[in-house]
Protein backbone atom coordinates (compact mmCIF):
# COMPACT_ATOMS: atom_id res chain seq x y z
CA UNK A 1 0.00 0.00 0.00
CA UNK A 2 1.36 3.29 -0.79
CA UNK A 3 0.52 6.44 0.68
CA UNK A 4 0.51 9.91 -1.02
CA UNK A 5 0.33 13.24 0.85
CA UNK A 6 0.45 16.57 0.28
CA UNK A 7 4.04 18.87 0.90
CA UNK A 8 4.70 19.28 4.12
CA UNK A 9 2.58 16.52 5.67
CA UNK A 10 2.79 15.54 9.08
CA UNK A 11 5.74 13.84 10.61
CA UNK A 12 3.44 10.54 10.76
CA UNK A 13 3.03 10.27 6.57
CA UNK A 14 4.95 8.43 4.02
CA UNK A 15 7.80 10.10 2.89
CA UNK A 16 6.57 9.15 -0.56
CA UNK A 17 5.23 12.76 -0.32
CA UNK A 18 8.48 13.93 -1.30
CA UNK A 19 7.54 13.16 -4.56
CA UNK A 20 4.90 15.57 -4.30
CA UNK A 21 6.69 18.11 -2.95
CA UNK A 22 9.18 17.48 -6.07
CA UNK A 23 6.11 17.66 -8.67
CA UNK A 24 4.39 20.86 -7.15
CA UNK A 25 7.76 22.81 -6.12
CA UNK A 26 9.59 21.98 -9.31
CA UNK A 27 6.64 22.89 -11.47
CA UNK A 28 6.12 26.33 -9.60
CA UNK A 29 9.94 27.28 -9.54
CA UNK A 30 9.75 26.28 -12.98
CA UNK A 31 6.80 28.08 -13.89
CA UNK A 32 7.06 31.23 -12.23
CA UNK A 33 8.68 34.33 -13.67
CA UNK A 34 11.44 35.56 -13.02
CA UNK A 35 10.73 38.87 -11.51
CA UNK A 36 13.68 40.00 -9.08
CA UNK A 37 13.19 42.95 -8.93
CA UNK A 38 12.64 45.06 -5.51
CA UNK A 39 9.16 43.96 -4.50
CA UNK A 40 6.67 45.71 -3.01
CA UNK A 41 6.76 44.48 1.25
CA UNK A 42 3.60 42.69 2.23
CA UNK A 43 1.97 43.42 5.29
CA UNK A 44 1.67 40.14 7.43
CA UNK A 45 -1.38 37.91 5.79
CA UNK A 46 -4.35 38.04 8.45
CA UNK A 47 -5.01 35.22 6.77
CA UNK A 48 -2.93 32.91 6.21
CA UNK A 49 -1.86 33.33 10.48
CA UNK A 50 -5.43 32.23 11.00
CA UNK A 51 -4.79 29.16 8.95
CA UNK A 52 -1.66 28.19 10.70
CA UNK A 53 -3.93 28.56 13.97
CA UNK A 54 -5.00 24.77 13.72
CA UNK A 55 -7.83 25.36 12.04
CA UNK A 56 -7.57 24.06 8.34
CA UNK A 57 -10.19 25.96 6.79
CA UNK A 58 -10.08 29.90 7.16
CA UNK A 59 -13.14 32.23 5.94
CA UNK A 60 -12.00 34.80 3.92
CA UNK A 61 -13.65 37.62 5.80
CA UNK A 62 -9.85 39.48 6.04
CA UNK A 63 -8.56 38.77 2.55
CA UNK A 64 -6.95 41.79 2.04
CA UNK A 65 -6.06 44.10 -1.28
CA UNK A 66 -7.67 41.63 -3.59
CA UNK A 67 -11.17 41.59 -2.78
CA UNK A 68 -11.66 45.04 -3.25
CA UNK A 69 -10.44 44.61 -6.63
CA UNK A 70 -13.62 44.54 -9.08
CA UNK A 71 -11.89 46.02 -12.52
CA UNK A 72 -11.34 43.87 -15.28
CA UNK A 73 -7.66 43.28 -15.69
CA UNK A 74 -6.41 42.87 -18.73
CA UNK A 75 -5.26 39.40 -18.62
CA UNK A 76 -8.65 38.56 -17.87
CA UNK A 77 -10.62 37.06 -20.98
CA UNK A 78 -12.49 40.26 -22.66
CA UNK A 79 -15.40 37.81 -21.89
CA UNK A 80 -15.19 38.70 -17.99
CA UNK A 81 -16.02 41.74 -18.41
CA UNK A 82 -18.93 41.54 -20.87
CA UNK A 83 -20.17 39.34 -18.03
CA UNK A 84 -19.92 41.48 -15.60
CA UNK A 85 -21.66 44.37 -16.93
CA UNK A 86 -25.00 43.59 -14.57
CA UNK A 87 -25.50 41.78 -11.42
CA UNK A 88 -24.23 39.14 -8.94
CA UNK A 89 -20.58 38.35 -9.15
CA UNK A 90 -20.30 35.12 -7.29
CA UNK A 91 -22.51 36.14 -4.26
CA UNK A 92 -23.77 33.20 -2.12
CA UNK A 93 -20.98 30.53 -3.48
CA UNK A 94 -18.05 29.23 -1.81
CA UNK A 95 -14.95 28.77 -3.22
CA UNK A 96 -12.49 26.88 -1.43
CA UNK A 97 -9.42 27.11 -2.35
CA UNK A 98 -6.87 23.80 -1.35
CA UNK A 99 -3.07 24.85 -1.40
CA UNK A 100 -0.33 25.97 0.36
CA UNK A 101 -1.18 28.51 2.51
CA UNK A 102 1.78 27.87 5.66
CA UNK A 103 5.28 27.17 3.51
CA UNK A 104 8.37 29.32 2.86
CA UNK A 105 8.19 29.44 -0.48
CA UNK A 106 6.86 32.80 -2.25
CA UNK A 107 6.84 34.07 -5.29
CA UNK A 108 6.19 37.19 -7.19
CA UNK A 109 4.07 38.24 -9.63
CA UNK A 110 1.08 40.95 -10.88
CA UNK A 111 -2.14 40.46 -11.21
CA UNK A 112 -2.88 44.02 -12.28
CA UNK A 113 -2.49 45.68 -8.58
CA UNK A 114 0.90 46.29 -7.55
CA UNK A 115 3.78 43.81 -7.74
CA UNK A 116 3.18 41.25 -4.93
CA UNK A 117 6.08 38.44 -3.18
CA UNK A 118 2.90 35.51 -1.98
CA UNK A 119 2.72 31.93 -1.70
CA UNK A 120 1.33 29.80 -3.87
CA UNK A 121 -1.89 29.25 -2.61
CA UNK A 122 -2.16 33.67 -1.89
CA UNK A 123 -1.87 34.01 -5.44
CA UNK A 124 -4.35 31.45 -6.61
CA UNK A 125 -6.98 32.90 -4.00
CA UNK A 126 -6.07 36.25 -5.52
CA UNK A 127 -7.22 35.23 -8.80
CA UNK A 128 -9.99 33.78 -8.07
CA UNK A 129 -11.60 36.36 -5.90
CA UNK A 130 -10.72 38.52 -8.70
CA UNK A 131 -13.10 36.65 -11.22
CA UNK A 132 -15.65 36.01 -8.81
CA UNK A 133 -15.32 39.01 -6.53
CA UNK A 134 -18.54 38.23 -4.36
CA UNK A 135 -18.16 34.83 -3.59
CA UNK A 136 -16.64 33.58 -0.53
CA UNK A 137 -13.05 32.35 -0.59
CA UNK A 138 -11.82 29.99 1.78
CA UNK A 139 -8.45 28.96 2.24
CA UNK A 140 -7.47 25.14 3.37
CA UNK A 141 -4.08 24.30 3.29
CA UNK A 142 -3.23 21.13 1.98
CA UNK A 143 -0.66 20.39 4.29
CA UNK A 144 -2.99 19.64 7.19
CA UNK A 145 -4.33 16.53 5.06
CA UNK A 146 -7.30 16.72 6.67
CA UNK A 147 -10.96 16.60 4.92
CA UNK A 148 -12.57 19.56 2.87
CA UNK A 149 -15.87 20.32 4.60
CA UNK A 150 -18.29 21.82 2.86
CA UNK A 151 -20.01 25.23 2.97
CA UNK A 152 -23.95 25.75 2.66
CA UNK A 153 -24.90 26.50 -0.54
CA UNK A 154 -22.81 26.14 -3.84
CA UNK A 155 -19.21 24.98 -3.20
CA UNK A 156 -16.72 24.98 -5.64
CA UNK A 157 -13.19 23.45 -5.09
CA UNK A 158 -10.25 24.60 -6.60
CA UNK A 159 -6.85 22.41 -6.67
CA UNK A 160 -3.96 24.08 -8.60
CA UNK A 161 -1.63 21.01 -7.04
CA UNK A 162 -1.09 17.74 -8.14
CA UNK A 163 -0.53 14.17 -6.15
CA UNK A 164 2.88 12.49 -7.89
CA UNK A 165 4.14 9.50 -7.44
CA UNK A 166 6.05 6.48 -8.91
CA UNK A 167 4.23 6.00 -12.05
CA UNK A 168 2.35 2.39 -12.06
CA UNK A 169 -0.01 1.72 -9.70
CA UNK A 170 -3.98 1.56 -10.01
CA UNK A 171 -5.86 4.97 -8.26
CA UNK A 172 -7.35 2.13 -5.91
CA UNK A 173 -3.85 1.23 -4.67
CA UNK A 174 -3.47 4.81 -3.26
CA UNK A 175 -4.10 5.41 0.33
CA UNK A 176 -5.61 8.89 -0.25
CA UNK A 177 -5.38 11.35 2.67
CA UNK A 178 -8.63 12.48 4.27
CA UNK A 179 -8.39 15.79 2.06
CA UNK A 180 -8.33 14.19 -1.23
CA UNK A 181 -10.34 11.06 0.10
CA UNK A 182 -12.74 14.04 0.53
CA UNK A 183 -12.40 16.02 -3.18
CA UNK A 184 -12.79 13.03 -5.13
CA UNK A 185 -15.98 11.63 -2.85
CA UNK A 186 -17.17 15.10 -3.80
CA UNK A 187 -16.68 15.11 -7.61
CA UNK A 188 -17.84 11.31 -7.44
CA UNK A 189 -21.26 12.33 -5.81
CA UNK A 190 -21.38 15.62 -7.37
CA UNK A 191 -21.80 17.74 -4.58
CA UNK A 192 -19.29 20.21 -5.47
CA UNK A 193 -17.31 21.38 -8.76
CA UNK A 194 -14.16 20.37 -8.22
CA UNK A 195 -11.58 22.60 -10.67
CA UNK A 196 -8.29 20.82 -11.03
CA UNK A 197 -5.31 22.20 -12.74
CA UNK A 198 -4.26 19.90 -15.85
CA UNK A 199 -0.29 19.84 -14.95
CA UNK A 200 2.56 21.48 -16.44
CA UNK A 201 4.41 18.54 -18.24
CA UNK A 202 3.08 19.12 -21.29
CA UNK A 203 1.63 15.27 -21.12
CA UNK A 204 -1.65 14.25 -21.43
CA UNK A 205 -3.86 14.40 -18.45
CA UNK A 206 -2.90 11.45 -16.09
CA UNK A 207 -0.06 10.40 -18.16
CA UNK A 208 3.79 9.69 -16.65
CA UNK A 209 6.56 11.96 -16.85
CA UNK A 210 10.40 11.11 -15.32
CA UNK A 211 8.46 8.00 -13.67
CA UNK A 212 5.85 10.04 -12.05
CA UNK A 213 2.45 10.23 -12.71
CA UNK A 214 -0.68 13.31 -10.78
CA UNK A 215 -2.82 10.21 -9.20
CA UNK A 216 -5.34 13.03 -8.30
CA UNK A 217 -5.69 13.97 -12.09
CA UNK A 218 -6.40 10.12 -12.51
CA UNK A 219 -8.65 9.61 -9.28
CA UNK A 220 -11.15 12.38 -10.59
CA UNK A 221 -11.40 11.05 -14.40
CA UNK A 222 -14.43 10.12 -14.99
CA UNK A 223 -15.89 12.40 -12.23
CA UNK A 224 -19.18 13.92 -12.49
CA UNK A 225 -18.30 17.59 -11.47
CA UNK A 226 -14.25 17.15 -12.07
CA UNK A 227 -13.11 19.61 -14.45
CA UNK A 228 -9.25 19.33 -15.84
CA UNK A 229 -8.34 23.08 -17.02
CA UNK A 230 -5.58 23.28 -19.15
CA UNK A 231 -3.55 26.81 -19.74
CA UNK A 232 -3.83 28.93 -23.14
CA UNK A 233 -0.86 31.46 -24.08
CA UNK A 234 -3.45 33.89 -24.52
CA UNK A 235 -6.94 34.49 -24.38
CA UNK A 236 -8.25 33.17 -27.67
CA UNK A 237 -10.70 35.40 -29.96
CA UNK A 238 -12.21 34.79 -33.33
CA UNK A 239 -9.66 37.26 -34.62
CA UNK A 240 -6.45 35.95 -32.69
CA UNK A 241 -6.95 32.30 -32.07
CA UNK A 242 -5.07 31.04 -28.99
CA UNK A 243 -2.89 28.04 -28.41
CA UNK A 244 -1.80 25.90 -25.48
CA UNK A 245 0.61 27.15 -23.34
CA UNK A 246 4.00 24.73 -24.07
CA UNK A 247 4.11 23.82 -20.64
CA UNK A 248 0.25 22.61 -20.29
CA UNK A 249 -0.78 19.00 -20.34
CA UNK A 250 -3.55 18.26 -22.72
CA UNK A 251 -6.65 16.14 -22.72
CA UNK A 252 -4.77 13.47 -24.55
CA UNK A 253 -7.12 10.60 -26.30
CA UNK A 254 -9.25 9.15 -23.58
CA UNK A 255 -12.47 10.51 -23.76
CA UNK A 256 -13.38 10.80 -20.04
CA UNK A 257 -11.12 13.35 -20.22
CA UNK A 258 -12.10 15.24 -23.33
CA UNK A 259 -15.31 16.14 -21.70
CA UNK A 260 -13.87 17.37 -18.75
CA UNK A 261 -11.33 18.99 -20.06
CA UNK A 262 -11.32 22.97 -20.42
CA UNK A 263 -8.35 25.76 -21.49
CA UNK A 264 -8.22 29.40 -20.27
CA UNK A 265 -5.79 32.28 -21.09
CA UNK A 266 -3.25 32.26 -18.77
CA UNK A 267 -1.17 35.48 -20.14
CA UNK A 268 1.61 35.39 -18.12
CA UNK A 269 3.44 37.83 -20.02
CA UNK A 270 1.01 40.22 -18.10
CA UNK A 271 1.24 38.74 -14.85
CA UNK A 272 4.45 37.10 -14.60
CA UNK A 273 2.88 33.94 -13.37
CA UNK A 274 2.63 30.36 -15.83
CA UNK A 275 1.03 27.55 -15.34
CA UNK A 276 -2.26 25.73 -15.04
CA UNK A 277 -2.43 26.62 -11.21
CA UNK A 278 -3.25 29.75 -12.85
CA UNK A 279 -6.03 28.81 -15.55
CA UNK A 280 -8.15 26.54 -12.07
CA UNK A 281 -8.65 29.64 -10.41
CA UNK A 282 -10.31 30.94 -13.73
CA UNK A 283 -12.95 28.48 -14.00
CA UNK A 284 -13.60 27.83 -9.80
CA UNK A 285 -14.51 32.00 -10.51
CA UNK A 286 -16.59 31.24 -13.02
CA UNK A 287 -18.37 28.58 -11.42
CA UNK A 288 -19.15 30.57 -8.78
CA UNK A 289 -20.36 33.20 -10.78
CA UNK A 290 -22.61 30.86 -12.95
CA UNK A 291 -23.42 29.34 -9.21
CA UNK A 292 -24.80 33.03 -8.25
CA UNK A 293 -27.16 33.28 -11.21
CA UNK A 294 -28.78 29.90 -11.09
CA UNK A 295 -28.87 29.53 -7.49
CA UNK A 296 -31.07 26.61 -7.47
CA UNK A 297 -28.76 24.80 -10.00
CA UNK A 298 -26.48 21.83 -8.63
CA UNK A 299 -22.68 21.45 -9.11
CA UNK A 300 -23.13 18.99 -11.85
CA UNK A 301 -25.35 21.29 -13.77
CA UNK A 302 -22.96 24.12 -13.56
CA UNK A 303 -19.85 21.99 -14.26
CA UNK A 304 -21.93 20.66 -17.72
CA UNK A 305 -22.94 24.54 -18.51
CA UNK A 306 -19.30 25.16 -18.12
CA UNK A 307 -18.16 22.60 -20.45
CA UNK A 308 -21.08 22.67 -22.66
CA UNK A 309 -20.55 26.22 -23.88
CA UNK A 310 -16.93 26.08 -24.05
CA UNK A 311 -15.96 27.65 -27.77
CA UNK A 312 -13.89 26.08 -30.40
CA UNK A 313 -13.48 28.79 -32.87
CA UNK A 314 -11.23 31.04 -30.51
CA UNK A 315 -8.84 28.01 -30.57
CA UNK A 316 -6.00 27.14 -33.31
CA UNK A 317 -6.44 24.26 -34.81
CA UNK A 318 -8.68 23.05 -32.14
CA UNK A 319 -8.88 19.29 -31.52
CA UNK A 320 -10.18 17.38 -28.68
CA UNK A 321 -7.15 15.16 -27.94
CA UNK A 322 -5.64 18.43 -26.98
CA UNK A 323 -8.22 21.29 -26.00
CA UNK A 324 -11.03 18.98 -24.43
CA UNK A 325 -14.02 21.27 -24.71
CA UNK A 326 -12.69 24.02 -25.56
CA UNK A 327 -12.19 27.83 -24.22
CA UNK A 328 -14.39 28.02 -21.41
CA UNK A 329 -16.42 31.56 -21.92
CA UNK A 330 -18.71 32.79 -19.35
CA UNK A 331 -20.72 34.98 -21.20
CA UNK A 332 -22.28 32.04 -22.99
CA UNK A 333 -22.30 29.96 -19.84
CA UNK A 334 -24.57 32.53 -18.67
CA UNK A 335 -26.84 33.40 -22.11
CA UNK A 336 -29.74 30.94 -22.36
CA UNK A 337 -29.84 28.56 -25.41
CA UNK A 338 -33.22 30.35 -27.02
CA UNK A 339 -35.03 33.35 -25.60
CA UNK A 340 -38.18 34.34 -27.16
CA UNK B 1 -64.54 90.53 -29.48
CA UNK B 2 -60.63 91.78 -28.60
CA UNK B 3 -58.39 89.64 -29.71
CA UNK B 4 -56.80 89.13 -26.55
CA UNK B 5 -59.91 87.66 -25.05
CA UNK B 6 -59.65 84.62 -27.50
CA UNK B 7 -58.41 81.97 -25.28
CA UNK B 8 -57.64 79.60 -28.27
CA UNK B 9 -55.76 81.92 -29.97
CA UNK B 10 -54.09 82.61 -26.41
CA UNK B 11 -53.32 79.83 -25.73
CA UNK B 12 -52.44 78.91 -29.40
CA UNK B 13 -49.65 81.59 -29.32
CA UNK B 14 -48.29 81.11 -26.06
CA UNK B 15 -47.01 77.58 -25.83
CA UNK B 16 -46.04 77.78 -29.71
CA UNK B 17 -48.34 74.62 -30.21
CA UNK B 18 -49.46 73.74 -33.41
CA UNK B 19 -52.81 75.35 -34.24
CA UNK B 20 -54.67 73.72 -36.80
CA UNK B 21 -57.64 76.53 -38.19
CA UNK B 22 -60.29 76.52 -35.15
CA UNK B 23 -63.32 74.11 -36.42
CA UNK B 24 -66.64 75.80 -35.37
CA UNK B 25 -69.09 73.62 -33.05
CA UNK B 26 -71.77 74.50 -32.07
CA UNK B 27 -72.76 71.67 -29.83
CA UNK B 28 -74.21 73.57 -27.18
CA UNK B 29 -76.34 76.98 -26.76
CA UNK B 30 -73.73 78.90 -25.92
CA UNK B 31 -71.90 78.37 -28.97
CA UNK B 32 -68.76 76.15 -27.74
CA UNK B 33 -65.81 76.59 -29.67
CA UNK B 34 -63.17 73.60 -30.31
CA UNK B 35 -59.95 74.18 -32.03
CA UNK B 36 -57.36 71.43 -32.41
CA UNK B 37 -54.43 72.70 -30.32
CA UNK B 38 -51.58 70.44 -30.75
CA UNK B 39 -51.06 66.97 -32.67
CA UNK B 40 -47.82 65.34 -33.01
CA UNK B 41 -46.45 61.81 -32.39
CA UNK B 42 -44.00 60.67 -29.85
CA UNK B 43 -43.36 60.90 -26.46
CA UNK B 44 -40.91 60.67 -23.34
CA UNK B 45 -41.98 57.21 -22.81
CA UNK B 46 -41.58 56.57 -26.55
CA UNK B 47 -38.00 57.44 -26.50
CA UNK B 48 -37.40 55.87 -23.32
CA UNK B 49 -39.14 52.36 -25.05
CA UNK B 50 -36.86 53.17 -28.45
CA UNK B 51 -33.52 53.11 -26.33
CA UNK B 52 -34.50 49.44 -24.41
CA UNK B 53 -33.75 48.55 -28.04
CA UNK B 54 -29.89 49.60 -28.19
CA UNK B 55 -27.83 46.42 -27.56
CA UNK B 56 -27.67 42.74 -27.71
CA UNK B 57 -26.32 39.77 -26.37
CA UNK B 58 -24.90 36.06 -27.98
CA UNK B 59 -26.86 32.76 -27.19
CA UNK B 60 -24.85 29.63 -25.81
CA UNK B 61 -24.90 28.51 -29.60
CA UNK B 62 -23.10 32.15 -30.05
CA UNK B 63 -26.06 33.46 -32.48
CA UNK B 64 -26.44 37.20 -31.61
CA UNK B 65 -30.15 38.37 -29.94
CA UNK B 66 -30.33 41.87 -31.06
CA UNK B 67 -32.80 43.95 -28.89
CA UNK B 68 -34.04 46.08 -31.76
CA UNK B 69 -36.41 43.32 -32.62
CA UNK B 70 -38.03 43.36 -29.58
CA UNK B 71 -38.64 47.06 -29.02
CA UNK B 72 -39.44 48.55 -32.18
CA UNK B 73 -43.02 49.57 -32.98
CA UNK B 74 -44.51 49.94 -36.36
CA UNK B 75 -46.51 52.61 -34.56
CA UNK B 76 -45.59 55.35 -32.73
CA UNK B 77 -48.06 57.11 -30.05
CA UNK B 78 -49.96 59.91 -31.40
CA UNK B 79 -51.34 62.49 -29.75
CA UNK B 80 -54.22 64.70 -30.49
CA UNK B 81 -55.39 67.97 -28.03
CA UNK B 82 -57.96 70.10 -28.71
CA UNK B 83 -59.45 73.49 -26.80
CA UNK B 84 -62.94 73.84 -26.40
CA UNK B 85 -63.94 77.24 -25.60
CA UNK B 86 -66.84 77.86 -22.73
CA UNK B 87 -66.43 81.79 -22.06
CA UNK B 88 -64.32 83.99 -23.86
CA UNK B 89 -61.35 83.59 -20.27
CA UNK B 90 -62.17 79.88 -19.61
CA UNK B 91 -61.89 76.53 -21.98
CA UNK B 92 -61.58 72.88 -21.63
CA UNK B 93 -58.43 70.50 -22.73
CA UNK B 94 -58.52 67.69 -23.70
CA UNK B 95 -57.13 64.93 -25.74
CA UNK B 96 -56.31 61.16 -26.37
CA UNK B 97 -52.73 59.49 -26.98
CA UNK B 98 -53.24 56.59 -29.07
CA UNK B 99 -50.64 54.58 -27.27
CA UNK B 100 -48.21 52.04 -29.39
CA UNK B 101 -47.18 48.58 -29.02
CA UNK B 102 -44.23 46.81 -30.04
CA UNK B 103 -43.18 42.35 -28.95
CA UNK B 104 -41.76 43.43 -25.58
CA UNK B 105 -43.27 46.86 -24.35
CA UNK B 106 -47.18 48.52 -24.92
CA UNK B 107 -47.81 52.05 -23.94
CA UNK B 108 -51.62 52.49 -23.16
CA UNK B 109 -54.01 54.73 -24.92
CA UNK B 110 -54.21 57.69 -22.69
CA UNK B 111 -56.91 60.46 -22.10
CA UNK B 112 -55.95 64.20 -21.31
CA UNK B 113 -58.59 66.17 -19.51
CA UNK B 114 -58.35 69.79 -18.21
CA UNK B 115 -58.85 73.58 -18.39
CA UNK B 116 -57.75 76.77 -18.93
CA UNK B 117 -58.42 80.23 -17.93
CA UNK B 118 -56.65 83.51 -17.97
CA UNK B 119 -57.47 87.18 -16.39
CA UNK B 120 -56.03 90.11 -18.06
CA UNK B 121 -54.43 92.40 -14.87
CA UNK B 122 -54.47 95.44 -17.67
CA UNK B 123 -55.37 95.74 -21.13
CA UNK B 124 -52.28 95.06 -22.50
CA UNK B 125 -51.50 91.69 -20.20
CA UNK B 126 -52.71 88.35 -20.02
CA UNK B 127 -52.51 85.74 -16.99
CA UNK B 128 -53.56 82.63 -17.87
CA UNK B 129 -53.46 78.92 -16.30
CA UNK B 130 -54.02 75.69 -17.59
CA UNK B 131 -53.81 72.09 -15.85
CA UNK B 132 -54.33 69.19 -17.27
CA UNK B 133 -54.07 65.74 -16.31
CA UNK B 134 -53.33 62.48 -18.05
CA UNK B 135 -55.18 58.98 -17.22
CA UNK B 136 -53.68 55.97 -19.25
CA UNK B 137 -50.72 55.99 -21.13
CA UNK B 138 -48.69 53.91 -19.63
CA UNK B 139 -45.49 52.34 -20.82
CA UNK B 140 -45.36 48.52 -19.30
CA UNK B 141 -42.15 46.32 -20.89
CA UNK B 142 -43.17 42.18 -20.78
CA UNK B 143 -40.86 39.58 -19.97
CA UNK B 144 -39.41 36.83 -22.30
CA UNK B 145 -39.07 33.65 -21.51
CA UNK B 146 -35.57 32.45 -21.57
CA UNK B 147 -34.42 28.57 -22.32
CA UNK B 148 -30.93 27.72 -19.88
CA UNK B 149 -31.14 24.00 -20.95
CA UNK B 150 -30.47 22.09 -18.36
CA UNK B 151 -30.50 25.13 -15.67
CA UNK B 152 -34.26 25.74 -16.45
CA UNK B 153 -36.82 27.74 -18.17
CA UNK B 154 -37.36 31.19 -16.28
CA UNK B 155 -39.28 34.46 -17.49
CA UNK B 156 -37.08 37.24 -17.20
CA UNK B 157 -36.40 40.78 -18.47
CA UNK B 158 -35.15 40.31 -21.82
CA UNK B 159 -32.67 42.37 -21.98
CA UNK B 160 -30.78 41.14 -19.08
CA UNK B 161 -30.87 37.41 -19.70
CA UNK B 162 -26.99 36.82 -20.90
CA UNK B 163 -25.97 38.68 -17.66
CA UNK B 164 -25.07 37.95 -14.19
CA UNK B 165 -28.48 38.56 -12.33
CA UNK B 166 -29.89 35.72 -10.80
CA UNK B 167 -32.86 35.22 -13.62
CA UNK B 168 -35.90 36.16 -11.58
CA UNK B 169 -34.07 39.40 -10.04
CA UNK B 170 -33.74 40.23 -13.72
CA UNK B 171 -38.02 40.75 -13.08
CA UNK B 172 -37.36 43.55 -10.62
CA UNK B 173 -35.73 45.43 -13.93
CA UNK B 174 -38.89 45.72 -16.09
CA UNK B 175 -39.46 49.22 -16.85
CA UNK B 176 -43.04 50.12 -15.52
CA UNK B 177 -43.50 54.25 -16.54
CA UNK B 178 -46.21 56.55 -16.03
CA UNK B 179 -46.43 59.72 -18.38
CA UNK B 180 -46.59 63.16 -16.74
CA UNK B 181 -49.79 62.88 -15.16
CA UNK B 182 -50.36 66.32 -13.49
CA UNK B 183 -49.25 69.40 -16.14
CA UNK B 184 -49.59 73.64 -14.55
CA UNK B 185 -49.37 76.02 -17.10
CA UNK B 186 -48.84 79.67 -15.84
CA UNK B 187 -48.22 82.24 -18.84
CA UNK B 188 -47.84 85.78 -18.54
CA UNK B 189 -48.26 87.63 -21.98
CA UNK B 190 -47.53 91.54 -22.47
CA UNK B 191 -47.96 92.92 -25.38
CA UNK B 192 -46.11 96.48 -26.22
Amino acid sequence: MNTISCLNSRPSRSPLNWGMTLGVAAALAMLSAPIASAQEALSPDEMAALCHGGSSICVSATIPVARTTQAVQSWMSPDVGAAWATGYKGQGVTITMVDDFSSTSRFSGNFGIGVQTQRHGEWTREEASMIAPSATIRSKDFSTGSAVSLARGLNVLNLSYGMYTTAGYSVNQIWWAPEEASIINYATRGTAVVSKAAGNDAVAVGAAINGQQDYLDLALIGKSTAIFVGALSTNGTTANKAQLAWYSDYAGTNTQVQSHFLVVGVEGDKTGLYGTSFAAPIISGYAAIIGSKFTKATPVQITNDLLNTARTDTLANYDPSIYGKGEASLSRALAPVAIH
Amino acid sequence: MRERSNIGAGLCAAALLLCAPSFASTALAQEWTTSLVDIHQGSPLSDKARGLGNGGYELQSGSWVSFSRWYHASWVDMHVDFLTQITPDTGLLWGFGTGEQAEKYSIGPSLKLGFLTQIHPNPNSTLSLSVTSTIGGGLTEKPCEADYGDLGTYSVNCRLAAGMTAPEETLKYLVSAKPETMHLWLNYRLTF
